[in-house]
């Protein structure tokens, strides 16, 4: 593998994650009017493509304190002719939206918990460990993903059903804490750890969970994170397998409970928007969160000279 | 190394948080009487608070049948069938099961996930129920029907005036819509909207010229067609391709006064009386009978009705039984009219109940609108109905976006309905 | 070092005693266990839950089933009538055009950003979170703005399109021959910040000390790029390749709100056949043989993948 080859140049024992002492731009500020011009029309340039990027959830903002006639019109109503921030206030009482958020956030951190875990672990295996059957198994793993879930729905239903889970928070944590996502990105972070750290810790007495528990998860923190925040949005917007596996009310997520605004023949759009935009801020809040672990900001590219 | 510290501190907790709601999950009501000692009735339907029929039905049955608990499976209204199919097919016992269309129904009731109950049905006076027939498999019953939509003009009244509704012709339908658009810009007023269903166009000319939508033959949708795409050229109705892709809402084209007539079903009443409850809309409506292809009469319109079925499975099918029964008779329909939803089963009594209910336009012509002569149902049933369904619907799309010339959608819908549906 | 799992190595020196023989056997069964110890937890809920259930529905491909009644043995019928399905080839083709249009852009633009973002830059954050947003958007709010962007007549594209002397400018959704254009535009749109945190987190694990060596040798910003960026990526780029592939492959939900498979069925996704006839119209076996065949592609994709991936190690 390549990197390997690189490293070789470099201090291997240090491994990847260089502290952020190591910023080279800190100590070489830009330099002259063609530097800083550069720089300003990066900014504009990014602000301008953020705020494009950004104009459905401000329709969805807009929306959100809109009657529920005025959501969809042609052209846009882009200005509300009334605010209609009682929106905010009544979802609460409308549905016990506050219930469906707590259940979403249970779910979520479950099963995003138990993803990294298990996902981190068995990549070990995979990644660090050689045994006969493990390419077969792997390749059992990818597989899996290639497989639409619209096709084996019903299977699995039925197999739930046979265990008694249906309708039970269980039956979707079993369903997705296990994925092949977790497992096939660790696995893809783990190989860039150069053996060597490992054969060293082995050296020194390491047993090889103390090596995983020790040496490579600390180093695999962005993986980590970014597979935890990855697999808390995902687990959080799911909504097919709640809606199928969830029946009672109590044990409905956020996005069931956006649904329930959808009538046989109508919708409450300005409700469904006033909840997504509610249903956001937690996602959000991981995000900004999980920043701090998956970027470090090494300045390292091509953009600046 | 801090993540792993929180992960380690963490992770306690969350196991234990797991334990607990598996807990919590296994003691769920999952028996056959209810702590009080009643009958419990399961029924599966949707979107329980924003559908009073339901509550108006439990209500009613269980005032009557105090021995009996009828508990509402609450299932979103988007993907109800997609549930209920899941549902049966892993053994579910939720005793009664609300079958939202007719294709449907045939589909579980062919898989034999329904219990049949024609010896009940073989009881009734199958003159006062409208779309009872709809539910005859070869000489058999499944489910029973407690309310029935079909199609009329709304209209509203403001914009509409004096003009006679009473007997109009698609002809002088068209002519109304191009008279009543007026303004341009943001302000523009629309005669009428065609929302982007394929039955405003396909359903109606099927039931009003005798077409046969399962049949392969389909010119006979050219007149509505041209007739459609004639109100689009003249500006008379919002584009279909912009109705399509901004997701918009027949309700919206009436209430805030975009369109003066919207072909609709029955089921609009009660939303737009709903509405206008929680203050929502002012907009004075009433309602008109469908336009006519043949000024000879009659009013031919179209529907489908909905119907309660007992699962083959269910835990106390006579008390399920009991209730299907109930809801679909005159009680049921009683229950149901005073919510201004139209019930399956029909008589004048009802009728007055339906037309006294505070906020329902009580105008003659609103009456005459209530009481078509020919309700046929929107498609008919079997197996090979939903794939001709979508085969109609894309090419629809086609000829309503201008993508396709009317003839040449018509002979796409020919000859796919031919080679694809064996 | 090969990544990829070469197959356990049999260095067992010739002449070796017989006492030896054992001893590596018994190491090697050590890490076996060991290995399985790793994998086994994971594994367990993997292989009851997904692996039986994806593995029963190709098997249905064989059968007629209605998802209710005993399977029937039906042997290939379900893959005659594929091959005479006119809706089954539309899907495959929108299928393949959606791919080719979705996971080159997405991975470039995905990869951009990262690279992009990865800087100390002031307000980086807030980006990072910015582009991240239409992930998190909801699908209804996507589909609503992206259709009035698009706007025949009076969206700001067009408008735009027009304004810079295209006479002509495209129907986009309501248009048989754009609408797929259109969902490709919007989906590398909202996928961009998913894949984005992927390449972020890749990034971290290059080390600062090549970019350092890479710029004493005098190697320019696309240099240290090409030769310091993209091999170190490389394991990144694979899983987000792989993931992107399958994941178009498989669309679903985006063209489900933005165009339902039309005009016609000129969007029409293999997906959605999959849903419609099985769940929808209860034709599991049939629903079985598409996905199965939707299974063959992606794998025999996925292992053309693999393969270059693992020659490119070498």
């Amino acid at each position: 593998m390549n990197t390997t080859v690189l490293r070789k140049d470099a201090d291997v024992t240090t491994g990847p994650a260089p502290a952020d002492a190591q910023d080279p731009n800190r100590h070489r500020p830009g330099t002259g009017a063609v530097a800083v011009a550069g720089r300003i029309a990066l900014y504009v340039l990014l602000t301008v493509v953020a705020l494009g990027v950004l104009l459905p959830f401000i329709w969805m903002l807009i929306s959100s304190v809109k009657d529920d006639r005025d959501v969809f019109t042609v052209p846009i109503q882009w200005i509300p002719e009334e605010f209609k921030w009682s929106n905010f206030s009544d979802i609460w009482t409308r549905v016990p939206f506050g219930a469906y958020l707590g259940n979403s956030f249970f779910l979520s951190v479950v099963i995003t918990f138990l993803q990294v875990l298990t996902g981190s672990f068995a990549a070990y295996g995979f990644a660090k460990m050689r045994f006969p059957g493990r390419d077969l198994l792997f390749t059992g793993y990818i597989a899996t993903i290639a497989v639409p879930w619209q096709a084996y729905m019903v299977p699995q239903y039925v197999i739930m059903q046979k265990l008694g889970l249906v309708n039970s928070y269980t039956s979707l944590i079993l369903l997705q804490a296990f994925g092949a996502f977790g497992v096939f990105l660790m696995r893809q972070f783990y190989l860039t750890i150069p053996d060597e750290i490992s054969e060293a810790a082995r050296l020194d007495g390491l047993t090889e969970y103390g090596i995983w528990a020790r040496i490579v998860l600390p180093l695999s923190k962005p993986a980590l994170a970014s597979l935890a925040l990855l697999t808390f949005v995902n687990t959080w917007n799911d909504y097919m397998g709640p809606f199928i596996y969830l029946t009672d009310n109590r044990l409905w997520t956020v996005q069931l409970g956006l649904r329930a605004f959808i009538g046989q023949y109508d919708a409450e759009s300005a409700m469904i928007m006033t909840g997504s935009v509610l249903s956001v801020v937690p996602v959000l809040a991981v995000f900004l969160l999980g920043q701090r672990y998956f970027v470090r900001g090494i300045a390292t590219t091509g953009v600046k000279g | 190394m801090k993540l792993k510290k929180n992960l380690a501190r963490v992770a306690p907790l969350v196991v234990a948080a797991t334990l607990t709601a598996t807990a919590c999950d296994a003691s769920g009501t999952d028996s056959t009487s209810s702590s009080d000692g009643k009958t419990v009735v399961k029924i599966a339907l949707w979107n329980y608070k924003t559908t009073p029929e339901f509550k108006a039905l439990i209500d009613g049955f269980e005032a009557e049948n105090p021995s009996i608990d009828v508990q509402p499976v609450d299932i979103l209204a988007d993907n109800y069938p997609d549930k209920i199919t899941t549902m049966l097919a892993g053994g579910d016992t939720t005793d009664v099961l609300t079958m939202k269309n007719v294709t449907d129904y045939s589909r579980y009731a062919t898989r034999g996930q329904l219990l049949p109950l024609t010896d009940v049905a073989s009881k009734l006076d199958k003159a006062s129920y409208s779309g009872l027939s709809d539910y005859d498999l070869q000489g058999k019953y499944y489910a029973l029907p407690y309310r029935s939509d079909f199609w009329v003009l709304f209209y509203n009244k403001d914009m509409v005036g004096k003009t006679d509704m009473s007997k109009l012709t698609w002809g002088d339908y068209a002519k109304l819509a191009k008279r009543f658009t007026k303004g341009s810009g943001s302000d523009k007023v629309y005669g009428t909207y065609l929302h982007t269903w394929r039955s405003v166009v396909q359903a109606i000319s099927s039931a009003q010229t005798g077409g046969d939508q399962l049949g392969g033959d389909y010119a006979f949708f050219k007149d509505q067609y041209e007739m459609a795409l004639g109100l689009q050229k003249a500006k008379a109705t919002l584009p279909f391709a912009t109705a399509s892709s901004n997701q918009i809402t027949y309700d919206s084209q009436l209430t805030t006064g975009k369109a003066a007539m919207v072909p609709m079903g029955s089921w609009w009443a009660a939303a737009l009386l709903a509405e206008a409850k929680q203050g929502k809309n002012d907009v004075k409506w009433g309602m008109a009978p469908m336009p006519q292809v043949k000024n000879d009469g009659k009013t031919v319109t179209f529907g489908s009705p909905t119907a309660f079925a007992v699962n083959k499975k269910a835990k106390n099918a006579d008390a399920a039984k009991k209730f299907v029964t109930w809801a679909s008779g005159p009680e049921g329909a009683a229950a149901v009219a005073k919510i201004g939803v139209t019930p399956a089963y029909t008589s004048d009594k009802i009728l007055d109940t339906f037309f006294s209910v505070d906020g329902m336009p009580t105008d003659a012509l609103s009456r005459t609108a209530m009481q078509p002569s020919t309700v046929q149902l929107e498609m008919p049933v079997s197996d090979k109905s939903s794939d001709v369904d979508q085969i109609l619907k894309e090419e629809h799309e086609m000829i309503m976006s201008g993508e396709k010339s009317v003839d040449a959608g018509i002979k796409e819908m020919d000859s796919r309905v031919k080679d694809e549906v064996q | 070092m090969s990544a990829v799992a070469p197959p356990t190595p049999k260095h067992v020196p010739s002449g070796a005693s017989a006492a030896h023989q054992a001893a590596a056997k018994r190491r090697r069964r050590r890490t076996t266990l060991l290995g399985w110890s790793f994998i086994l937890p994971n594994f367990l809920g993997f292989a009851a839950l997904t692996l039986v259930p994806v593995i029963g529905a190709l098997a249905m491909s064989f059968t007629q089933w209605d998802s209710y009644s005993t399977p029937k043995w039906i042997g290939l019928d379900n893959f005659e009538r594929l091959w005479n399905d006119s809706n089954f080839w539309a899907a495959l083709q929108n299928t393949f055009y959606y791919a080719a249009g979705h996971i080159p852009l997405t991975l470039a633009v995905s990869l951009g950003l990262a690279v992009l973002l990865n800087q100390k830059l002031r307000g980086v954050r807030v980006l990072r979170t910015a582009f991240f947003f239409p992930y998190i958007t909801s699908l209804v709010a996507v589909a609503v703005v992206w259709n009035m962007l698009l706007s025949p007549e009076s969206g700001p594209v067009n408008q735009f399109l027009t304004f810079i002397g295209i006479d002509n400018p495209p129907g986009w959704t309501s248009d048989q021959d754009w609408a797929m254009p259109a969902l490709i535009i919007a989906s590398v749109w909202r996928d961009m910040g998913y894949y984005m945190v992927l390449f972020l987190a890749g990034l971290q694990t290059v080390p600062a000390e090549l970019y350092e060596a890479a710029r004493m040798d005098g190697a320019g910003p696309w240099q240290r790029f090409w030769h310091v960026t993209l091999p170190g990526l490389r394991p990144t780029t694979f899983f987000v390749t792989v993931m992107i592939t399958v994941s178009s492959f498989k669309v679903f939900d985006l063209v489900q709100v933005m165009t339902e498979g039309g005009p016609g069925r000129s969007t029409l996704v293999l997906s959605q056949l999959i849903f419609r006839e099985g769940i929808t119209q209860g034709r599991f076996g049939y629903a079985s043989a598409v996905s199965l065949a939707l299974f063959l592609i992606c794998l025999v994709i996925t292992v053309i993948q693999f393969q270059m991936q693992r020659r490119s190690e070498r």
